[in-house]
């Protein structure tokens, strides 16, 4: 009998645990840990932040699933990791700290033969001052963060129906963020909202960027073919903004935010101030507090874990210049080296470079969105992680692991740019790789017949598809494994 | 660093039929229709 750990029931620990259940062996024993009783499907959470949804439409409970899956769950946070055990325990084991109601605060250690730590993003608000929740903007990261998003949003329109002008600041909050697609998702989203409800004129919306150029969304941009020519993101996502009347700072990096006021700085190491009435900024992302021990008890965080706090996995963190990287740079396996029953999928593994060219100001200000790594990648590094471990623990070291770099993986993105089921509208938007690689496509570095952009009320129906048909999956509903990641 | 408006200023505009034909129902339909062909086939290929 073994015991697989999963830290996180988001997309890529969730798709892991109920595929690890699927093809172990009865006997076999898969435990869940994650904070929250509830999954969020985080890419509606869009829908919410502009009150077109509610949470309990794109949150359910855990504990039923698992429970009908024969998976054990804690609601629980991990927070340290022996990969080795210690002087008592010989196998390897995580400390975890109840957060349900019941156990609240208590500890348990948790053995494990195989472990997949999936635990997300930190929300790392306190990286700017002012930023998030508990200072002066709102955001749509979790579906609380969502609803009072949506009630700020209402309370902004509100004045705009008194005759009141208000200005809109939608972006990232930190030079080095990530996720800037949801940001673009949401700025076309609300100036949806503005027009049903009658006061665009009386609103101006300015997008609020770490991306040089419209377009990049932390991939570098992409480049695709329309009607006989090579286009590029940028000039659709240009387009897109002159024609609802959006306007755009890129460049900027956010050092603090006072009420209704936002500092920032450019990436020529011009400094600037924005005034704002609603301003819904994201955060940058960095890894979950955890920690990691040696047998010995010696801290070894350093070692395991990068500078970000992500997990360190099967790439090449040797820090090269950024012209020198390479698509095989990437992980395959999301294991760790020194402790390969470890592994880190989705936003918790440690990307060994930007994939958008990283500048800094003239004054040394770092401005590099991160590398996204968007749900459909998540949920198949859980899937092949998943199938790994099953293999692993049927053959050992005459297993045949399979690969699921990032740099031979596509992504769809569907970023929603209003909804409604004759008036929505979407940008519909796959690359391949999410990677690029120079070697196999020498001049994008993407596949220009699997890499495509186009806008229309069929990528709404899509988006809205994607949403029914992965709450389905995630619900492990029948035949839910047939759907792909 | 470009300057950002002047070049979404610059950018092109979509023509009224383009704009048209994001809405419309039946271009619409078999656009959905292509665009998850495209999805699948892209999937197929990173699918491990
Ligand atoms: C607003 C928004 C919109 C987005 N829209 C899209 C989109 O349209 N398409 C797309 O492909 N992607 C989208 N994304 C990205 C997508 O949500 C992520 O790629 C995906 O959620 C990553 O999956 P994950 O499992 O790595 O992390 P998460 O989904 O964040 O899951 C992490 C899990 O770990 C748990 N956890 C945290 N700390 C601990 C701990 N210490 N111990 C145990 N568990 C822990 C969390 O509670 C959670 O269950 C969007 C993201 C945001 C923020």
């Amino acid at each position: 009998m073994a015991r697989v750990v999963v830290m996180g029931a988001g997309i890529a620990g969730h798709t892991a645990a109920l595929h690890l259940k699927r093809i172990l062996k009865k006997s076999d024993e898969v435990i869940v840990i994650s904070p929250n009783s509830k999954y969020n499907w985080i890419p509606s959470n869009i829908w919410v932040g502009v009150g077109k949804m509610n949470k309990s439409q794109v949150t359910f409970p855990l504990a039923p699933v698992y429970k009908r899956k024969k998976i054990t769950f804690h609601q629980a946070l991990a927070t340290a990791v022996h990969p080795a055990g210690d002087s008592q325990i010989s196998s390897p084991y995580i400390e975890v700290t109840y957060t349900d109601s019941n156990k609240n605060g208590t500890s348990a250690k948790i053995e494990y033969d195989y472990l997949i730590n999936a635990t997300g993003p930190k929300l790392n608000f306190v990286a700017t001052e002012g930023l998030g929740p508990d200072g002066h903007t709102v955001s749509v990261c979790t579906s609380d963060h969502a609803i009072e998003a949506a009630h700020s949003l209402k309370a902004v329109i509100a004045k705009m129906k008194a005759g009141q002008k208000q200005t809109l600041v939608i972006g990232v909050g930190h030079g080095t963020c990530t996720c800037e697609g949801a940001a673009f998702e949401y700025t076309f989203n609300v100036e949806h909202e503005l027009r049903q409800a009658g006061v665009r004129d009386l609103a101006e919306i300015i997008y609020l960027t770490n991306e040089y150029e419209l377009g990049d969304f932390g991939v570098g941009g992409l480049i695709f073919t329309q009607r006989g020519f090579q286009t590029t993101s940028k000039l659709w996502t240009e387009s897109l903004f002159r024609e609802r009347n959006i306007h755009a700072i890129l460049g900027a990096h956010v050092e603090k935010i006072e009420a209704g006021l936002i500092h920032y700085e450019l990436v020529d190491g011009t400094k600037g101030m924005l005034s704002f009435d609603f301003a819904m900024l994201l955060p940058p992302f960095r890894g979950v507090d955890m920690k990691a021990f040696e047998k010995d008890g010696s801290d070894i965080s350093a070692e395991i874990f990068a500078p970000s706090g992500f997990m360190k996995v099967d790439a090449d963190y040797s820090g090269k210049p950024y012209e020198e990287w390479l698509a095989s740079d990437w992980p395959n396996t999301y294991q760790i080296p020194k402790f390969p029953n470890v592994f880190a999928i989705g936003i918790a593994f440690a990307p060994p470079h930007q994939i958008s060219k990283p500048r800094k100001s003239p004054n040394g200000t770092l401005v590099a969105p991160s590398p996204p790594r968007t749900g459909m990648p998540s949920g198949i590094m859980g899937k092949v992680a998943a199938v790994n471990i099953a293999a692993l623990i049927k053959s050992g070291n005459r297993a045949k692991v399979r690969s699921a770099s990032m740099a031979d993986m596509g992504a769809a993105c569907v970023a929603s740019a209003g909804s409604g089921l004759r008036k929505g509208s979407a940008a519909s938007m796959t690359m391949y790789p999410v990677v690029p690689d120079y070697m196999k496509f020498p001049t994008t570095g993407r596949s220009t017949d699997d890499t495509f952009g186009e806008i229309g009320l069929a990528g709404h129906w899509i988006k809205l598809l994607l949403h029914y048909m992965f709450i389905y999956k995630a619900k492990a509903r029948f035949g839910w494994f047939l759907i792909p990641e | 660093m470009e300057n950002e408006t002047e070049s979404i200023k610059h950018a092109p505009l979509p023509t009224e039929k383009t704009l048209r034909s994001r809405r419309n129902l039946p271009f619409q339909f078999w656009r959905f229709a292509a665009i998850n062909f495209k999805m699948i086939k892209m999937i197929r290929r990173g699918h491990h």
